[in-house]
C-alpha cells in the first residue's frame, strides 16, 4: 500500500508543531524519519496513527483520501504503530500477546490456545524467528520483544509499520536481528517508517529518508546519495563534529580501585582502577553486567566478596547514601525509570541527591539549590523555562542535563555515567560530551558505560570490555578500536588483554 | 464603566478557569467554600440579632471542628503514608490500643497502674502522655519495620496489625471500665475565653508542623520522591527504607495523640467500637484533598480541606435528619465525586 501525507499542518495552542510537511511511503520500502527531539516526528506519526487530526492537509492511501476517526481506524486499514515503549504484557506467553487484539476480532467466545499457538508458529516460520510461542514475554530479551511486536503487526496484516526508535535499548547483535526481520518484511512488500537517532543504522537499513527540523521538512531523498554527516547537518542545521574528542592527559593519582569484586549471578572477579582526570569506558553487549557492577559499587546492591578502595583506603559502601558521601556519583541508564521523579519540579530533580548535604536540621536550603542550578544551567546549557516547571516539561536532552546537574551538585570525585546519551538528540549529545571532557579536565574520574562503540572511541582514554559478568580485557591506544572491542565483547580473543 | 466591569469579569473568569484546571488545591478549596455556604444556609438566619446568629454560627463551627479534631490528626499521618504509595489500615486499632493504655495507666477507680506505683496528679498525667505517645511510636515502628525491612506490602502489614492490635486490646480490656481523673479531661476541655477549643488548637498546630515538614524538610520531600519513583529515589541516594519506616512511625505517634485527645474529651472509651472505620475516614479525607493513592502526590493542606468537607457533610446530614445508617452512602459518593473531579484535571 502506498501512503502519502500531503502538506500537513498541526498546532497545539499557539505552538506550530508541523508546518507543511509531506511524507510518502512506498510498498516494500524502509523510509527513515529523522529529526531532533521536538522536531515534530511524533506528532506526524500520531496523525498517521489516528491519534491526532491534522489542522490542514490530507492523507492518501493508494491514492484515495482518508480521514481517520480515532486510533482504531488506521489499524483496520493496515497501518500499525509500534511505540517506543513496547505494549507487551510480561506475564503472558508470546502467543497471547500476539493475539491480544485480534483475539476479539476473530469472534472467539473461548480463547483457543492451540489455534493461537499454531498460528504464531506459522508467523514465526514465515519471518524466520526461532522461538517457542509458549515462552513468557518476561523471559525474552529486548530484541525479541521488539520482534514480537513486529509479528503482532504482521498478524494484523499491516502493510505499513511505524517503528519508533526500535533500537535504543538493543545491543548490536540484537539490532542485527531486528534489521533482518525488517528486511523480510520489505521482501513481503510491507512499507516501514523507521524513526531513529542512530544515523549509522539509517545508512545500513533504510532506502529513503525525510528530515524534519522545527516542524518543517528540510530534506528528503535516497539514503544512498548522502552520508551520516549530511543527515546530521540536516537535522541540527549546522555541521556536527564526528572527530575524536579524547585528549591525552598526565595520569593523576588513583581514585578508585576494585579488587576481585564479585556479586553472585551478576559479575565475578572484577579488578580495575581509575585515575584522576581520566575518562574510562566500560563496554560490552547487553547483559554483560556492567550496569550491575557499577550499581553495586554505588551501593544499590550488596557485594558478595572483593574489596573497594578510594584513594588507596578501603571503603565499605552499604547504601547509595554512603556512596554519595564518599564522592561517587552514578547517572543510571533508562532515565525515565531510574532517574526522573516525575512529580517534582526541575530544581528539586536537580537537588535531590544533595539535599542532605546542604540541609540544616533537616531543613532543605531551597535558595542554595536554586543558585546551584542557575550556575549549572549555564555550564550545561540547559534550556528550560521556570525552575518550578515540572521536569517532564523538558525535552529528553534537557532532562538528562538536569540529571547530570543533580550529580554535579554533589561534587563527585568519581562520576559513573551509564548510557549518558540515551534518548538524547544530536545537539544535546555533543553538549554532554563537552561536559564530560570538562569534568575530566577538572580532575574528576569519569567512567562511561556504553554499548555505542563510537561514543567510547571518541571520549575515552582507556576502555574495559566486559562479557557475561567477566572483565574480558583492557584496551588503550592503538588497540582501542571497534573491531577489537567487538571481539572481546562477544567473548573471543581474551588473549588481547593487557594491563 | 460597564466595559471596565465586563473586563474585570473576564479576567476573573480566566483566572478562575486557569486555577480550576491547574491547581488541585484550588478546586478542593472551592468545594469547601460551597460546603460552608450550604452549611450557613441550612443553619438559617432566624435569629433576633446578628450577634445571636453569629454566636450560633460560631458555636456550630467549633462543634464540627472539635468533633473531628482527633480523626483529622490521624488523617494528616495517613497522608504521609499514602504519599509514599502505602496505606495504613491499622490507625483505628492503634487508636483503641493506645487509648486503652492511657486509661489503664490513669484509671482512677483503684486499679490504675500509675496510682498503684504511687504516682498521682499532674505527674501521672505527664508520664501517661509521654508513655502513650512512645507506645504509639512503637506500634507504628512495628508496622514500619515490617513494611520497610520485611518488604511486606503495606496493605497486608497494616491489615494484619489492625487485627492483632484490636483483638489483643479487646481481650484484655473486656469487662474493664476504667475512669480517668478529672484533671486529664482538661487536656481537651480547658476553656479559652468562653470556648472549648483545645482539640482544634492541637489539630491546627500539628497541621502546620506537618505542612512545614512536607514542604521544607528533606524527610518531607523524600516522601514524595519515594512515592513517585522508588527506584530513582534510591539511585539518588535516598534511604528509602528509612523514609518508609518513619511515615508509619509518625502515623503511630499522631494516632496516639489523637487517642489522648479522644479519651480526654469524654473521659471514657468504647474498646470494642472506638476507632472502627477510622482508617477509611482518614483515607477519604486524604483522597478528597487530592492525595494520589499511587503515591508521589499529596497535600497536607488538601487533607485539612478534605477533612473539613467530610465534617461539614456529616453535620449537614445531621441537620437534614438523614437516618444515621444512610449517611455513609453520601460520604462514599462525595469521595468518588472528588476523585472523578481531580482525574479529569490530570488527564487534560
Amino acid at each position: 500500500m502506498l501512503v502519502e501525507m500531503k502538506h500537513i499542518y498541526k498546532s497545539f495552542a499557539n505552538n506550530h508543531v508541523l508546518k507543511d510537511v509531506s511524507l510518502r511511503i512506498n510498498e516494500g520500502e524502509i523510509c527513515a524519519l529523522l529529526g531532533e527531539n521536538g522536531a515534530g516526528k511524533s506528532t506526524l506519526m500520531n496523525i498517521l496513527g489516528g491519534i491526532h487530526q491534522p489542522d490542514k492537509g490530507d492523507i492518501y492511501l493508494d491514492g484515495n483520501k482518508v480521514v481517520f476517526d480515532g486510533p482504531a481506524h488506521p489499524i483496520n486499514l493496515g497501518i500499525c504503530f509500534i511505540h517506543q515503549e513496547l505494549n507487551l504484557i510480561n506475564d503472558l506467553p508470546i502467543y497471547e500477546n500476539i493475539f491480544l487484539e485480534s483475539e476479539y476480532k476473530s469472534g472467539f467466545r473461548r480463547v483457543k490456545h492451540t489455534y493461537m499457538i499454531q498460528e504464531t508458529q506459522k508467523i514465526f516460520e514465515r519471518m524466520g524467528v526461532d522461538l517457542d510461542p509458549r515462552t513468557l514475554v518476561k523471559n525474552l530479551d529486548s530484541s525479541y520483544k521488539q520482534i514480537i511486536e513486529i509479528c503482532r503487526a504482521v498478524i494484523m496484516e499491516a502493510s505499513v509499520i511505524i517503528m519508533d526508535e526500535p533500537t535504543t535499548s538493543l545491543t548490536d547483535s540484537e539490532i542485527e536481528r531486528v534489521f533482518a526481520m525488517m528486511e523480510r518484511l520489505k521482501e513481503q512488500n510491507v512499507g516501514i517508517i523507521f524513526i531513529s537517532h542512530k544515523l549509522k543504522e539509517v545508512m545500513e537499513v533504510c532506502d529513503r529518508y525525510t528530515v524534519l527540523r522545527d516542524g518543517k521538512m528540510v530534506s528528503e531523498g535516497q539514503v544512498a546519495d548522502v552520508t551520516t554527516k549530511d543527515l546530521a547537518r540536516y537535522m541540527v542545521g549546522y555541521d556536527v563534529r564526528t572527530d575524536k574528542l579524547v585528549r591525552e592527559r598526565e595520569k593523576g593519582a588513583e581514585v578508585l580501585r576494585a579488587e576481585q569484586l564479585t556479586c553472585e549471578q551478576k559479575f565475578r572477579d572484577i579488578s580495575f582502577s581509575v585515575y584522576e582526570g581520566e575518562v574510562v569506558g566500560f563496554t560490552g553487549l547487553l547483559g554483560d553486567g556492567r550496569s550491575e557492577l557499577f550499581q553495586t559499587i554505588f551501593g544499590a546492591d550488596k557485594i558478595t566478596s572483593g574489596k573497594l578502595y578510594l584513594h588507596d583506603k578501603e571503603v565499605k559502601i552499604r547504601s547509595t547514601m554512603d556512596a554519595i558521601k564518599h564522592g561517587i556519583g552514578y547517572l543510571p541508564r533508562n532515565r525515565k525509570e531510574n532517574a526522573i521523579i516525575k512529580d517534582m519540579d526541575i530544581v528539586e530533580n536537580s537537588a535531590i541527591a544533595s539535599w542532605e548535604k546542604y540541609a540544616r536540621w533537616g531543613i532543605i536550603q531551597h535558595a542554595v539549590h536554586k543558585e546551584k542550578l542557575s550556575e549549572l544551567q549555564k555550564t550545561l546549557k540547559i534550556r528550560m523555562g521556570n525552575y518550578s516547571n515540572n521536569i517532564t516539561s523538558l525535552s529528553g536532552g534537557n532532562q538528562q542535563k538536569v540529571v547530570l546537574a543533580k550529580w554535579l551538585s554533589t561534587n563527585p570525585k568519581v562520576l559513573v555515567l551509564d548510557n549518558p546519551t540515551q534518548g538524547v538528540d544530536v545537539g544535546a549529545k555533543e553538549d554532554i560530551y563537552d561536559i564530560i571532557l570538562r569534568l575530566a579536565d577538572e580532575g574528576i574520574a569519569v567512567i562511561i558505560l556504553s554499548s555505542e562503540a563510537t561514543e567510547i572511541l571518541r571520549l575515552c582514554n582507556r576502555t574495559y570490555v566486559m562479557y557475561h559478568g567477566h572483565l574480558q580485557g583492557e584496551l588503550t591506544g592503538e588497540e582501542m578500536n571497534e573491531q577489537t572491542m567487538m571481539e572481546l565483547a562477544t567473548g573471543g580473543a581474551a588473549s588481547i588483554s593487557v594491563s | 464603566m460597564t466595559e471596565q466591569n465586563t473586563n474585570v469579569m473576564v479576567r476573573f473568569l480566566t483566572w478562575f478557569k486557569h486555577n480550576w484546571s491547574n491547581s488541585p488545591l484550588f478546586s478542593i478549596f472551592i468545594a469547601l467554600i460551597v460546603m460552608v455556604i450550604l452549611q450557613t444556609i441550612v443553619l438559617g438566619f432566624d435569629y433576633p440579632t446578628f450577634g445571636d446568629w453569629f454566636q450560633s454560627w460560631i458555636n456550630n463551627w467549633l462543634n464540627i471542628l472539635r468533633n473531628n479534631a482527633s480523626i483529622a490528626i490521624v488523617a494528616l499521618g495517613m497522608t504521609f503514608v499514602i504519599m509514599t504509595g502505602g496505606i495504613d489500615l491499622a490507625v483505628g486499632a492503634t487508636l483503641v490500643t493506645t487509648g486503652a493504655l492511657a486509661m489503664t495507666l490513669l484509671d482512677a477507680t483503684g486499679n490504675g497502674l500509675l496510682a498503684s506505683m504511687g504516682i498521682t496528679g499532674w505527674g501521672a498525667i505527664v508520664i501517661t502522655i509521654i508513655v502513650v505517645i512512645a507506645f504509639g511510636y512503637l506500634l507504628g515502628a512495628l508496622i514500619g519495620v515490617t513494611v520497610s525491612r520485611g518488604m511486606v506490602p503495606p496493605f497486608i502489614a497494616t491489615l494484619g496489625a489492625m487485627m492483632v492490635f484490636r483483638s489483643v486490646t479487646q481481650h484484655y480490656m473486656q469487662g474493664a471500665s476504667p475512669r480517668v481523673p478529672s484533671e486529664f479531661l482538661l487536656i481537651s476541655n480547658l476553656k479559652i475565653g468562653d470556648y472549648m477549643i483545645m482539640p482544634i488548637i492541637y489539630w491546627l498546630v500539628i497541621a502546620a508542623i506537618m505542612y512545614y515538614i512536607s514542604k521544607h524538610t528533606t524527610f518531607g520531600r523524600q516522601i514524595i520522591a519515594v512515592g513517585s519513583n522508588e527506584r530513582a529515589a534510591r539511585l539518588s541516594g535516598i534511604n528509602v527504607k528509612k523514609v518508609k519506616f518513619w511515615v508509619y512511625a509518625l502515623s503511630g505517634v499522631l494516632v496516639a495523640i489523637a487517642a489522648i485527645i479522644q479519651v480526654s474529651r469524654i473521659g471514657s472509651m468504647d474498646f470494642a467500637g472506638s476507632g472502627r472505620g477510622m482508617e477509611m475516614d482518614a483515607i477519604a479525607a486524604a483522597v478528597v484533598g487530592g492525595t494520589s493513592m499511587m503515591g508521589g502526590r499529596g497535600f497536607i493542606l488538601g487533607t485539612v480541606y478534605g477533612m473539613l468537607i467530610i465534617a461539614v457533610l456529616n453535620n449537614l446530614l445531621n441537620l437534614f435528619g438523614v437516618p444515621p445508617l444512610l449517611r455513609d452512602a453520601f460520604k462514599g459518593a462525595i469521595v468518588i465525586a472528588a476523585v472523578l473531579l481531580q482525574r479529569k484535571e490530570q488527564t487534560s
